[in-house]
């Protein structure tokens, strides 16, 4: 196995609901535009690309290959990866592996979404389509007002029986998830590349918005974004020759179960706020970092929050703090860009969704921090080790990255 | 600034001919007819799942041995909607019950009546209520109700 590591990210220059001035390559070649920017680097150094958004979203198939000439992706080998949530951090993983394994030097991993010339609600039910046929063939009701099956109510989804689990176990109240939500608006508020910004927010202002389904309030809920993210990687020899400082890939996990909550027909719904594939890739990759005491060596945390309680849930289930913890360090302003274990400073998942490149963000928010390079949104402690985590598939697929400031010894 | 639009198209879901085996629901649907719910348990690990897979998950064998699963269970989790399918509030909250049957290691989802929203809470007892005239689906079961 190869070190390696990011020498090179491009954002588009904004992450908004709806991004009309541009179709969706054009928008891509932005961020492509950037990264190469960034990593000085030009079309011709690019051995691969690896391509990743979600499937379904805006209903276009093979978006890799209608975009291959703003991908710079030419005469090259080109792969396309959707797991979901996860996409962008799965895409990051398979450039990865591109350059751990030898076979390539220097690759290039593109991820966008452009929701808004899609609808996200179609996506997520193509996923479970064939499952909705066959309860409509055993005669549930979707309208969720009777009977077994009924689907969380109405909009009320699977997340909300998370949310409520959550809470049950952890001591934690809905105050708690207002108070989070409100720290990532406020966080996003110092991010350029961040969608829903309050630099004002307040618990107080997040609790007047509606209750969709409790313990899920409006305010607790992403945006649908327009954006891509592009991610250069390169090998240590290459990456000695491109950049001074670069962050550096110690661990990449993944893990996924059973598809929980939803899977009427196969009886296997259990607690989707047990996240079991959470706590198996989390241990692999501190194994795999090296990392024996995760609370004591990981300076930064970008948690996959579609929902504002899954920033405290998810860094129990990861190791991060004890189970019952995390809304503590909350109340302690330890989860602060100027706290003890900063978490989501860029706003997190729930500021900002364009959903192929939100797991990726995650590892080039943890990149830029490690490089000191967020700018407004920098934490205040220095950042040598950082954790990005995605989440996503049918609620049951979680993906770790673990970046740090130099090379692993292999 | 320009509004979103909206373009009406049809799309025939009949077109896709999914094959799922429904084996586990269709073998509970039977059973809920008389008012009874039929899982099954592995031999192997004793997992009882509702419904009834033909295999157990954790142990990757076939499994055949049917299990009766009580009407009567505990609350694991719950929701209370306040919004319909298209987003539009409700009139009254609705509330969505995670329950675990005894007897069963796997949940059912289902609504729950004859509670108040602020009443609902994890490690509740509840029991499924039966609708009177049983034809084998998923609406044989009407509701949870208080035990």
């Amino acid at each position: 196995m190869r070190n390696v590591a990011i020498v090179g990210i491009g954002y588009t220059p904004v992450f908004v609901s709806k991004r009309r001035d541009v179709c969706i390559p054009e928008m891509i070649s932005e961020a492509v535009e950037n990264a190469f920017k960034d990593s000085g680097l030009t079309p011709a150094d690019i051995d691969a690309v690896v391509f990743g958004n979600m499937q379904t979203f805006e209903g276009v198939n093979l978006p890799h290959l209608w975009s291959a000439d703003y991908i710079a992706s030419l005469g090259k080998p080109v792969m396309r990866i959707a797991t979901g949530g996860t996409t962008g951090m799965s895409a990051f993983h398979a450039g990865y592996y591109h350059i751990a394994s030898g076979l390539h030097d220097v690759v290039m991993v593109v991820t966008y979404e452009k929701q808004s010339e899609g609808d996200s609600q179609v996506g997520l039910m193509g996923i479970i389509t064939p499952e909705i046929m066959a309860m409509l063939a055993a005669g549930i009701d979707v309208t969720g007002q009777k009977g077994m099956g009924a689907i969380g109510g109405g909009s009320a989804g699977g997340i909300s029986y998370q949310a409520s689990s959550y809470l049950h176990h952890s001591g934690a109240g809905i105050e708690h998830i207002d108070a989070i939500a409100a720290m990532e608006r406020r966080n996003a508020a110092k991010n350029p590349y961040a969608h829903l910004k309050d630099p004002e927010a307040t618990a107080e202002k997040i609790a007047q918005t509606p209750l969709i389904s409790w313990p899920i309030r409006f305010g607790h809920v992403c945006p649908t974004s327009d954006g891509a993210t592009v991610c250069i990687l390169a090998s240590e020899e290459k990456a000695a020759k491109l950049v001074d400082k670069a962050a550096w890939v110690w661990a990449v996990a993944n893990c996924a179960s059973d598809a929980t909550t939803g899977n009427l027909i196969e009886g296997i719904i259990t607690d989707p706020a047990e996240q079991m594939p959470a706590q198996i890739a989390a241990r692999q990759a501190y194994e795999r970092a090296g990392i024996e005491d995760p609370k004591k060596e990981i300076d930064y945390v970008e948690i996959y929050n579609g929902f504002a309680h899954q920033t405290l849930m998810f860094l129990e289930r990861i190791g991060m703090c004890e189970v019952g913890e995390a809304h503590k360090l909350l109340e302690k302003g330890e989860l602060e860009m100027s706290g003890r274990l900063p978490v989501n400073s860029s706003g997190g998942v729930v500021s900002t969704n364009a959903i192929g490149t939100s797991a990726m963000n995650r590892v080039t928010e943890c990149a830029l921090q490690i490089l000191g390079r967020a700018g407004e949104h920098q934490v205040e402690k220095e950042v040598h080790k950082a954790l990005a985590h995605g989440w996503g598939g049918l609620m049951q697929y979680v993906t770790i990255t673990i970046l740090a400031d130099k090379p692993k010894k292999l | 600034m320009e509004e979103t639009r909206v373009v009406n198209a049809t799309w025939d879901i009949s077109t896709f001919k999914f094959r799922i085996e429904g084996f586990g629901i269709n073998n509970m649907l039977k059973k809920m007819k008389e008012a009874k719910l039929l899982g099954n348990r592995c031999h192997q690990c004793g997992t009882v799942y509702l419904p009834a897979n033909f295999y157990c998950r954790k142990c990757h064998i076939a499994i055949h041995e049917p299990a009766e699963i009580s009407d009567h269970g505990e609350v694991m989790s719950y929701t209370i909607g306040y919004a319909d399918v298209r987003g539009n509030p409700l009139d009254e909250p609705r509330v969505s019950l995670m329950v675990k049957l005894d007897g069963s290691d796997t949940w059912i989802m289902g609504a729950g009546e004859d509670m108040k929203p602020e009443d609902v809470h994890i490690g509740m007892r509840v029991k499924v209520k039966w609708a009177e005239q049983r034809v084998g689906n998923l609406q044989d079961m009407e509701s949870f109700i208080p035990e």
